[in-house]
């Protein structure tokens, strides 16, 4: 990890519009709970679908693919990655560093605003509140791993990242099960599932099999995202 | 020293009638709208839309295959509709949300990213009808998303002998749905996607607002309506583009309602086209604004 | 001591060759990239910066590759072509980052040092995102020097600067080529080529057409005759008597900058060179000025492009 790489990327990501709407989709979960809240009260049975839906289902992903993408898709497409790859820095460093950045801001943006939402809605920070707290950080790395790579083989990062979290995650998803048993989501929920007690649906895949998927699924990610900025190839105009 | 001429080797300038804005801005319109799908680009721009226009008719088709089955199989039972008209585009709603999502930004952002803004507005185009002229291309584009699948599901129902009138009368007003569902989304996408240079931030930002917004609303209406709270449901539908258009539609084309929550056939239902209405133009103004920054 | 070796390195993307079987060497001193656009020199560049793999052919720095080789960096500095750039940062934290990112041990030393190289110190502070071109390319130069490198290649650098940026410039890059470092430049811009580099590798259609001194160049182009203007006082007998002689192709009278003059074609350079002079005295013709009139490198250079 370099952290001359964390520093540049971090600004980098923190001083445009994108910040804004990273700032903006949280905000609106946390007012849905607040309205939920003067609504129906401390109602547990509101409160689980609500943070299983929008925390993990819509937050979540969507800000894992603006952070993932964020941190390097833009700086390959106006070839500012070249100060970067023109060092003697080591590939894992470059790649890693923008990684955490990208976990670091989708916790930021997804996990504290769960937790806000979850004492909110059930008034106090007990139990499902950790277990989906714990659950949007695993799927945050996981998410963010797949995002980066994406935003290193692919000129349309954020298209085919949408496609996946979207359409074969949540359209696919919601009609197969076994397509549900292979997306991050799921996984990120078994961990929830675990924690918590008796949360009503359960999750297509057990958490001693989620986890491992999670960490293998991130550990390829940076590999292949590290192989391929290896031999990335500038030709000059566009 | 000899005077300063131009020899005649084939330069000639040209001092004939030219063709004026009104061609200029039908060419920026039909050269927008064959962009959405990737016609007179490369294949690989061709794909995204065709196929999620694909996905948007294969429900209509399916539909009539079906009925066209079990017409003949058991004829004495009554026709189904596994699509019906009314709820199409509701129902298949984030195929079109990811076609306007993934085509605005290729819209509008390249113009900005490549500052060729200037080289539009020095021709007789003015800023306004560069914004007519997108806003018309995309809503084009989604009408034939939407207006496709409709007209499958009553060329099949035809084919298939049921009643035209009484088809028609379902149609129809689908039809008036589609219109508005496009000019909504059209105003929408277009209104993010130029607020950014950079496409790829385009479609997250489309998608995010689009799907952040349709979540919170029906989570919020699923709670309302289990604890009772009806039409506060209904009123809620305002707050998101698909649900929008759903409550203009039960409301001002005399439509059975689709979905949660309760609209309102007197006046209170009709907060919903102000709403419409209003959008509209908030949208058409941030677009001016917009483009009155750019190019100055 | 760093030289560049391109061996029998092409590169192809499809049906398209940008880069055709080319072998050269660049050595210590300043060389100068020259080709029409389109001519595979920018190609040429990112091999040897690390940022392309020649599809055969090797690129190697002192026989190391370039190509997937990170620590090749600490020798390479490379000043890109587009004008791409961490806006937010001002120059200073962006000389600082780069130094940074270079690993040295002293790298606000370093940082400054770049900066005043480049007379970048005043601006330093401002956003990049304010600068002008010229500022941009200078930050770009600084973000190449911070580390001292023994090699630099720079991709069109006078692409956009004022008449003194490019002697600023033109003053670095001799500097720098006599202190030993090798430096590449590539240009379509002749005369700044001329002023600057001692030794020219001349790219066309990816294929390399010529190496070396431009004027060595010219005189080994033995199949286009040589030209002089030549003014006299009687141009027109020392015409008749001139095309006598062998070594003379062609003779013209016409107008020339201002003023009757004698244009001449001749096939061998040498014979003439050392037979004009003779011919006039003989026919008590008075020479009053005698000149190449296409030792340039504009005209070897469209030779060499329209052969």
């Amino acid at each position: 990890m370099n952290g001359t790489v964390l520093s540049l990327t971090f600004r980098g990501m923190l001083g445009r519009r994108r910040s804004l709407l990273l700032f903006a989709l949280p905000i609106v979960m946390i007012a849905l709970a607040v309205v939920i809240r003067l609504i129906v009260g401390v109602d547990e049975d509101t409160a689980v679908p609500m943070l299983q839906r929008f925390a993990l289902g819509i937050l979540l992903p969507l800000v894992a693919l603006i952070a993932g993408t964020g941190v390097i898709a833009p700086e390959i497409d106006d070839g500012e990655i070249i100060y970067l790859l023109a060092k003697p820095v080591s590939r894992w460093s470059i790649v890693a560093s923008k990684l955490v950045t990208a976990i670091v801001l989708t916790v930021a943006f997804t996990t504290v605003p769960t937790l806000i939402a979850g004492v909110v809605l059930t008034g106090g920070a007990a139990d499902p509140v950790p277990g989906f707290a714990a659950g949007t950080i695993v799927g945050a790395v996981a998410y963010c791993a797949v995002f980066v790579l994406l935003g290193v083989i692919s000129r349309h990062a954020v298209v085919f990242g949408l496609l996946y979290a979207l359409v074969w995650e949540t359209l696919v998803g919601g009609y197969v099960p076994g397509a549900r048993a292979v997306s991050v989501q799921d996984w990120a929920y078994s961990l929830t599932y675990s924690m918590s007690t008796d949360l009503g649906t359960k999750p297509e895949v057990g958490a001693a099999v989620a986890l491992p998927l999670l960490a293998a699924v991130t550990v390829v990610a940076l590999c292949v995202a590290v192989q391929r900025l290896r031999s990335l190839s500038l030709t000059g105009d566009s | 020293m000899t005077a300063t001429t131009i020899h005649d080797i084939g330069y000639r300038h040209y001092g004939g009638p030219r063709l004026g804005r009104g061609y200029a801005i039908r060419s920026l319109y039909s050269n927008s709208l064959r962009g959405v799908f990737g016609l007179g680009r490369p294949g690989r721009a061709k794909v995204l839309p065709f196929a999620l226009f694909a996905l948007m008719c294969i429900p209509a088709l399916v539909s009539v295959a079906v009925r066209l089955v079990m017409a003949k199989l058991v004829p004495t039972a009554p026709p189904i509709n596994l699509f019906p008209y009314r709820a199409y585009i509701f129902d298949l709603q984030a195929i079109s949300a990811i076609f306007l999502a993934a085509q605005s930004p290729q819209m509008v952002s390249r113009d900005l990213r490549f500052h060729v803004m200037p080289l539009y507005l020095s021709r007789p185009i003015r800023r306004f009808d560069y914004i007519l002229a997108k806003l018309a291309a995309m809503f084009s584009a989604l009408l034939i998303v939407f207006a496709a699948p409709l007209t499958l599901l009553y060329l099949g129902a035809l084919l298939n002998k049921m009643n035209a009138w009484d088809q028609l009368t379902q149609y129809g007003p689908a039809l008036g749905g589609a219109v508005v569902y496009a000019l909504v989304l059209a105003a929408f996408g277009l209104c993010v996607a130029s607020l950014t240079p950079r496409r790829g931030f385009g479609v997250a930002a489309i998608i995010a607002l689009y799907l952040v917004s349709y979540g919170a609303v029906s989570i919020l209406q699923g709670i309302l309506v289990a604890n009772t709270y009806d039409s506060a449901a209904g009123y809620v539908g305002l707050l998101s583009p698909y649900t929008l258009v759903e409550g203009f539609q039960t409301w001002a084309l005399r439509q059975e309602h689709t979905g949660i929550g309760y609209v309102e056939p007197g006046a209170g239902g009709a907060v919903f086209v102000v709403v419409v209405v209003a959008v509209l133009a908030a949208a058409l103004g941030i677009l001016v604004a917009r483009y009155r920054k750019v190019a100055s | 001591m760093s030289t560049i070796k391109i061996e029998q390195a092409s590169r192809w993307y499809g049906n398209v060759v940008a880069v055709n079987d080319v072998t050269m060497t660049i050595g210590p001193g300043v060389t100068g990239l020259l080709g029409p656009n389109g001519a595979g020199k920018s190609t040429l560049i990112h091999m040897m910066g690390g940022f392309l793999a020649p599809s055969a052919g090797a690129v190697t720095l002192d026989g190391e590759p370039i190509w997937r080789n990170q620590g090749v960096y600490r020798k390479i500095g490379l000043v890109p072509e587009r004008e791409a750039a961490y806006d937010f940062l001002t120059g200073r934290q962006f000389a600082l980052a780069n130094a940074k990112l270079h690993k040295l041990p002293n790298p606000r030393e370093a940082a400054e040092r770049a900066l005043r190289l480049v007379e970048m110190t005043e601006a330093a502070d401002r956003a990049i995102g304010t600068y002008s071109k010229g500022m941009r390319q200078r930050m770009k130069m600084a973000s190449a020097l911070v580390h001292d490198p023994a090699v630099l290649l720079l991709d069109e650098p006078f692409n956009g600067m004022d008449p003194r940026q490019r002697m600023q410039l033109i003053e670095l890059i001799n500097g720098m080529g006599a202190a030993g470092r090798t430096v590449l430049f590539s240009s379509h811009i002749l005369e700044e080529v001329e002023q600057v580099a001692a030794h020219i590798e001349v790219v066309v259609a990816g294929r390399h057409a010529a190496s070396g001194d431009f004027r060595e160049i010219r005189r080994l182009m033995t199949d286009r005759p040589h030209r002089f203007v030549i003014r006299s006082d009687d141009d027109r007998r020392l015409a008749s008597a001139l095309i006598a002689h062998d070594s003379v192709g062609a003779v013209e009278l016409a107008a020339h900058g201002g003023g009757a003059a004698l244009h001449v074609q001749a096939a061998d350079f040498g014979a003439f060179v050392a037979a004009a002079p003779q011919i006039a005295r003989k026919n008590g013709i008075r020479l009053w000025e005698v000149l190449p009139a296409d030792e340039s490198l504009e005209s070897v250079f469209a030779y060499l492009v329209t052969s």
